[in-house]
């Protein structure tokens, strides 16, 4: 039957030679991950243990749960947190990485993400491993059903083809392609669907680019989101010393719920309004020119990667930022910031008045230095709901990494051509 | 995170609200109140900044309608905590979105797509629902609308009272009392 590239990996994942949309079956995920929250794993592991009776896991390797939020307090309470996860993780024999960076993107460094594989987690953001021809689908607290049988019943998803052409300008990158897709079709655009990227302008685009635009499928409606694997990909696979997997590769005459063209050539940069990333938010960013911005940030598992740093680097290179703008730059894994630190990205960052934070979840939720009342923030997080990075009366704007940096350069929100560094 | 009982069969009761398209769900009890769990505490914050007489004049089996992609944003829990504490027992809209969906599903509500109900229901109708068939009248306008039935999965989740009570009736556990 042909196949898209999601139903071919839940066929395989299920145990079936292929699967429709819209069925519900059991599959069985190679990876069932978590990140270690109160409220989330340690329930889990507690129902696990105490109501399902469960002692001991037949396959261990399956579960990974890593420590990437409440991490830079350094209190009493994130360690009574983390230490709670890591008991459970020893007792269970379970994978647990702890401070390597946020799980979105250490999953990739580890070599969980490989071509073809399918990997849960409660949050949604793992969508990321799409970059690789992985799909990645965040199912919330059915994360339980999966940790308890090692299956999980799931609604086969329809997939939304987009057949990419050209290449970004300069200044321009995939978070202003997301948001240019839901400028386009609404919020609810590819809702309960997995969003499918392929053709010669998706081979351009650079990895982190990729792992930024799956990352943030889940605000078009999208479960998840995935990639035609590529050269580029297995390159950057092979270059961490990951094995290649089973590269997925859609059938020509596979079915799909819609199928769009973009060509990146023709996007403008795109800022988002506080309040969601629905599309009466999104603006091209000229649209709210001269809005003024104190904080600034740079970072999350959508953003934040080597590309963005050298973005943001690029606009700020012998720079300093505006008087009264508080940039903080917070690098997606320590490897991310091992790596600008040898190129040099850092001490360009820090020379224009960047302040560079450990890796890790806790700057995009409001948990370090959050936002105060009134507020005006530009982000690469992930959200920007009332509330998410501090106060609930401070307003986050969002934007690609160029843009932040132009912004925090400005003292207002602005783009890295109008700078003069596009 | 709360328990209640799986629904009747027909849920009856009214239409406590019709909210719009891209609805947040947080805002049913304020983006500053979502960490908070207290039952009494989400009364009263509880579709204050829609309708104060909201919390009286629900009863138990009333239902909230939706527009498209209803709990868009990051949907937490308490606020349906609040609402189903009220008695609210279903969500009706033209569509879900997809981790609002999941997440409630999980926990046992009956959230059940029904093209036409945005514009046909109003505040105060009358109610009748038959969940499994997604077969819903409006005696009051004298309509009925069939939307989407939930999948055999789902069906068994929202019977069992939430996915936990299904997986530990599959594994032949009852939950550990804490």
């Amino acid at each position: 039957m042909p196949s898209t590239i999601v139903e071919k990996i839940l066929a395989r994942a299920a145990g079936r030679d292929a699967v429709t949309a819209g069925e519900n079956l059991p599959v069985r995920p190679d990876r069932m991950m978590a990140y270690d929250f109160p409220g989330y794993t340690d329930v889990m592991f507690r129902q696990m243990h105490d109501d399902f009776g469960i002692t001991e896991l037949a396959e261990p390797e399956r579960y990974v749960v890593f420590i990437d939020h409440m991490l830079t307090r350094g209190d009493g309470r994130e360690q009574e947190v983390h230490q709670v996860t890591r008991d459970w993780c020893e007792h269970y024999g379970i994978a647990l990485h702890e401070a390597d960076g946020i799980g979105h993107q250490v999953m990739v460094e580890q070599g969980y993400v490989v071509p073809g594989a399918f990997l849960v987690h409660f949050d949604g953001h793992i969508s990321g491993a799409g970059a690789f021809g992985a799909l990645g689908w965040g199912v919330r607290r059915d994360l339980l059903e999966g940790w308890v049988t090692g299956q999980l019943h799931l609604d086969v998803p329809a997939t939304t083809r987009f057949d990419l052409v050209g290449e970004f300008p300069p200044g321009v990158d995939a978070r202003d392609l997301v948001h240019e897709i839901i400028a386009m079709l609404g919020a609810d655009g590819c809702a309960h669907q997995v969003m499918e990227f392929g053709g010669p302008g998706a081979e351009t685009m650079a990895i982190g680019h990729r792992q930024s635009l799956c990352g943030m499928a889940m605000f078009t409606g999208a479960v998840s989101a995935v990639f035609e694997p590529d050269d580029e990909a297995a390159t950057h696979l092979a270059a961490l010393g990951v094995e290649a997997g089973t590269p997925v590769t859609p059938d020509a005459d596979a079915t799909y719920a819609a199928r769009h063209t973009i060509d990146l050539s023709t996007l403008r940069p795109r800022v988002v309004e506080p309040g969601s990333a629905r599309s009466a938010n999104t603006r091209h960013a000229d649209e709210l020119a001269g809005t003024p911005v104190t904080k600034a940030f740079i970072g999350s598992c959508a953003s934040g990667r080597i590309e963005d740093l050298r973005a943001a680097a690029l606009v700020l290179d012998g720079r300093t930022v505006a008087d009264g703008v508080d940039l903080n730059v917070v690098p997606t894994s320590q490897a991310v910031h091992d790596q600008a630190e040898a190129e040099g990205l850092l001490d360009v960052l820090r020379g224009a008045g960047a302040t560079i934070a450990r890796s890790s979840c806790d700057f995009c939720f409001g948990y370090q230095k959050p936002l105060q009342a009134d507020e005006n923030c530009i982000s690469t997080g992930v959200l920007n709901i009332s509330g998410r990075m501090g106060s609930t009366a401070a307003n986050i704007y969002m934007g690609s990494a160029s843009t932040v940096a132009a912004s925090a350069l400005a003292g207002s929100i602005t783009t890295a051509e109008e700078v003069g560094r596009a | 995170m709360r328990t209640y009982p799986p629904p009747p069969d027909v849920i009856t009761g009214r239409v406590a609200w019709v909210f719009g398209d891209d609805f947040d769900i947080d805002l049913v009890i304020g983006v500053e109140n979502i960490k908070s769990y207290d039952a009494d505490f989400l009364r009263g914050v509880c579709m204050q900044a829609y309708d104060p007489t909201f919390v009286d004049r629900v009863r138990p089996g009333d239902v909230v309608v939706g527009g498209r992609n209803f709990g868009y944003g990051h949907p937490h829990y308490p606020p349906m905590v609040a609402l189903r504490d009220l008695g609210i027992a279903a969500v009706l809209a033209e569509s879900f979105s997809p981790g609002f969906w999941r997440g409630e599903t999980y926990n046992g509500m009956p959230l059940l797509t029904v093209p036409g109900i945005s514009t046909t229901a109003a505040t105060g109708d009358r109610v009748e629902v038959d969940w499994r068939a997604a077969d819903v009248r409006l005696p009051d306008s004298d309509a009925r609308l069939l939307g989407t039935p939930p999948s055999d999965r789902a069906a068994r989740v929202v019977a069992a009272g939430g996915s936990l009570n299904l997986l530990l009736a599959e594994h032949g556990r009852t939950p550990a009392t804490t």
